[in-house]
């Protein structure tokens, strides 16, 4: 390990999501609802990979999704009473395989007349009924479609074609025709390819080349160039660069300290930078990153999926990433 | 959260501002279960859009909300009125969502909702299309205020590449890469706008509106400028990047070659420099080493090695990626 002071806070950051859910007398826990399905999602599985996946009641968290169903759309929303969202469905979903509960649900049912009816024409996948789109929910369909076994249902060639054409010259993916490259999007986008044993479409060396550059001297990534570094961001990058095999392009023990310290190290949390406000979101990619870059004592995190690889392991749904050996201290 | 400053309170704090905080909490519980209330009965009044204004005033992220104010108004308000009553219900959704996104520059939400009033005013009025024409040239306006406080909004630049292509009145494509000029004249490092350039020349060559290889040569002189204005500024050499391309002409490839060679001669430690010489010699060699022989080649091949050295010390964060390019050359 470099020569790096700090470390990270499992005790606290486990406590700091496990706190999450008392804050029902704040206003801000209330304004953040239409993104609970989601923090719940990336509370459990930051909770996983440090091992701590007990720290949230099980049962509880079944019946919380479960509340969340839309039966008239058909899908989940990120909270009781709020409408059915791509986006809110995928995080049910994984927080349900991440349980062994996937039984819950009619597998058959989400895939097909959820899932499949909001591909467009363009092959692109629409969030919901309202129509927007974006490869994020390409990627939303394709994971989730792959976790519900469901995957043999979907046309590929239209949903890779639809990626293709947001393939820019850098390498990179925007979220639709013509957008700029973002280290989200290329995330959502080679994870798709991943997942559709279609990495054939993107071009390596530039793409890592790319995301390699994303790397500021104070050892954050930045999400697209000229702009500011950002723990979410990192882990995009990490995430792509692990599936791509390109994770020694980096310096990677610069990147664990700026991630180490954009920790909270009194109340736990990570935030997007040093010293800033910490969230779930931020906590979560923060150590999701921390997992693929090596760092000790964590559990193995799959940047496909973005889930612990034991599980999707179990699955027999592994694709051929790389993260950097688990270092021993 | 993102770019909010980190605060350390003491509980008493909290607990005090909780203190403060619970008449809103209150109001805002209340708000929002009448809402989603209302929204279970299928409630398409004119009452209950006036509570999701309020609502979403407070809150613009509740997607929720936002879904249910379209329904009120497809299966309630536009229902027995006017086209003309259409258009003004849906300008004054327009007018609310310009100041939440004057307040929410980044909610994928509001630009939705944007998006779906936009395509729902009436062409009116009468047989011509004014309401139509008028909305939608407003909207360019719009985007660009949102541009000119964040040049690099992706969400506004996604949104002006949606107007542009759907208005009623198309404007010239010419115009859009005069807005790009401006943009980048205002600041060299703005990628977003370099990135609209190549995808509104890629339009225009399609269309044989503009000549390829005129453009080509007159970026190349833009591209130039921003590359001696500051060589460290990646977004000129990305552009540079597009322009040369998969590097075909020979002509071009070795021209500009030489212009980075006489700018490394100046900056003799710009990384940019040393990098897009190697990714252009490498692009010389694989084009067209067939034309100048084996022994060009050779030394292209010891010159791109030994750069990609120098790179290893120049900037070591990334010097496994310059040793894999050195392993690749080799193995050629
Ligand atoms: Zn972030």
């Amino acid at each position: 390990m470099a020569a790096s002071e700090t470390q990270l806070y499992v005790d606290k950051h486990v406590a700091y999501i496990k706190s999450l859910g008392d804050n029902k007398d704040d206003l801000t826990y209330h304004m953040t609802a239409h993104l609970r399905m989601n923090a719940i999602y990336w509370g459990l599985t930051a909770l996983c990979i440090m091992g701590h996946k007990e720290a949230l009641d099980r049962e509880e968290m079944i019946d919380f999704v479960m509340s969340c169903w839309d039966d008239e759309a058909g899908g989940f929303g990120a909270h009781p009473d709020h409408d059915a969202h791509l986006l809110a469905t995928t995080s049910a979903i994984q927080i349900l395989v991440t349980h062994d509960a996937l039984d819950r649900v009619d597998k058959a049912r989400v895939a097909r007349l959820v899932i499949l009816s909001l591909q467009q024409p363009s092959g692109v996948f629409a969030g919901d009924s309202f129509g927007e789109i974006d490869t994020r929910f390409s990627y939303c369909a394709v994971n989730s479609l792959s976790l519900l076994g469901c995957l043999s249902d979907l046309d590929v060639e239209k949903t890779v074609s639809y990626i293709r054409a947001c393939r820019n010259y850098d390498g990179g993916f925007g979220n639709c025709i013509g957008a700029e490259t973002h280290a989200g999007q290329v995330f959502v986008c080679v994870a798709a390819l991943a997942i559709l044993d279609r990495l054939d479409e993107v071009d390596h060396e530039t793409l890592g080349w790319w995301l390699a550059e994303r790397q500021l001297p104070n050892g954050g990534l930045n999400g697209r160039p000229e702009k500011l570094e950002d723990v979410c961001y990192s882990f995009w990058c990490l995430s792509a660069m692990s599936i791509l095999d390109k994770l020694s392009w980096i310096d990677s023990d610069k990147l664990i300290s700026f991630v180490l310290s954009a920790q909270d190290s009194e109340g736990g949390g990570i935030a997007d930078r040093p010293g800033d406000m910490v969230d779930v979101f931020h906590t979560h990619f923060g150590i999701a990153g921390l997992s693929l870059l090596g760092y000790p004592g964590l559990i193995d995190l799959d940047p496909v999926y973005c889930m612990p690889a034991h599980i999707i392991e179990a699955m027999g749904l592994r694709k051929g990433w790389k993260a950097l050996p688990r270092r021993k201290t | 959260m993102h770019g909010a400053r980190r605060t350390r309170q003491t509980p008493e704090a909290i607990a005090a501002r909780k203190q403060r905080e619970q008449s809103k909490l209150k109001d805002y519980l209340s708000l929002t279960e009448d809402v989603i209330a209302r929204r279970k009965k299928s409630d398409w009044s004119k009452d209950s859009f006036d509570l999701t204004t309020r609502v979403l005033q407070i809150n613009p992220e509740f997607y929720t909300v936002w879904n249910y104010r379209r329904n009120i108004m497809s299966y309630g308000l536009f229902v027995e009125s006017s086209p003309e009553s259409i258009n003004d219900l849906l300008s004054d959704d327009l007018s609310m969502t310009t100041m939440a996104l004057k307040a929410h520059p980044k909610v994928y939400w509001i630009w939705n909702h944007r998006r779906w009033c936009l395509e729902n005013v009436p062409d009116g009025p009468g047989d011509s299309h004014d309401w139509k024409k008028a909305n939608w040239n407003r909207e360019l306006a719009v985007v660009e205020k949102m541009l000119d406080a964040d040049a690099r909004n992706f969400h506004a630049w996604n949104y002006r590449r949606y107007v542009l292509a759907n208005m009623p009145e198309r404007r010239p494509e010419a115009a859009e890469l005069a807005y790009t000029t401006r943009k980048i004249e205002a600041n060299f490092s703005n990628f977003s706008a370099w990135h609209q350039r190549s995808k509104v020349y890629t339009s225009l060559w399609e269309s044989g509106q503009l000549n390829r290889e005129k453009s080509i040569r007159d970026e190349l002189e833009l591209v130039k400028n921003a590359m001696y204005t500051d060589p460290n500024d990646q977004s000129a050499w990305l552009y540079h990047r597009w322009l040369i391309g998969s590097g075909n002409d020979r002509e071009i490839l070795e021209s500009e070659i030489t212009a980075i060679e006489e700018l490394l001669e100046e900056q003799p430690d710009s990384k940019w420099c040393i990098e897009s010489l190697v990714h252009y010699k490498r692009l010389l060699i694989k084009n067209h080493s067939a034309e100048f022989g084996a022994e060009q080649t050779k030394g292209l091949l010891s010159q791109c090695v030994s750069f990609l050295l120098q790179l290893q010390t120049l900037d070591p964060p990334r010097r496994n990626m310059y040793q894999d390019i050195v392993d690749t050359l080799s193995a050629t």
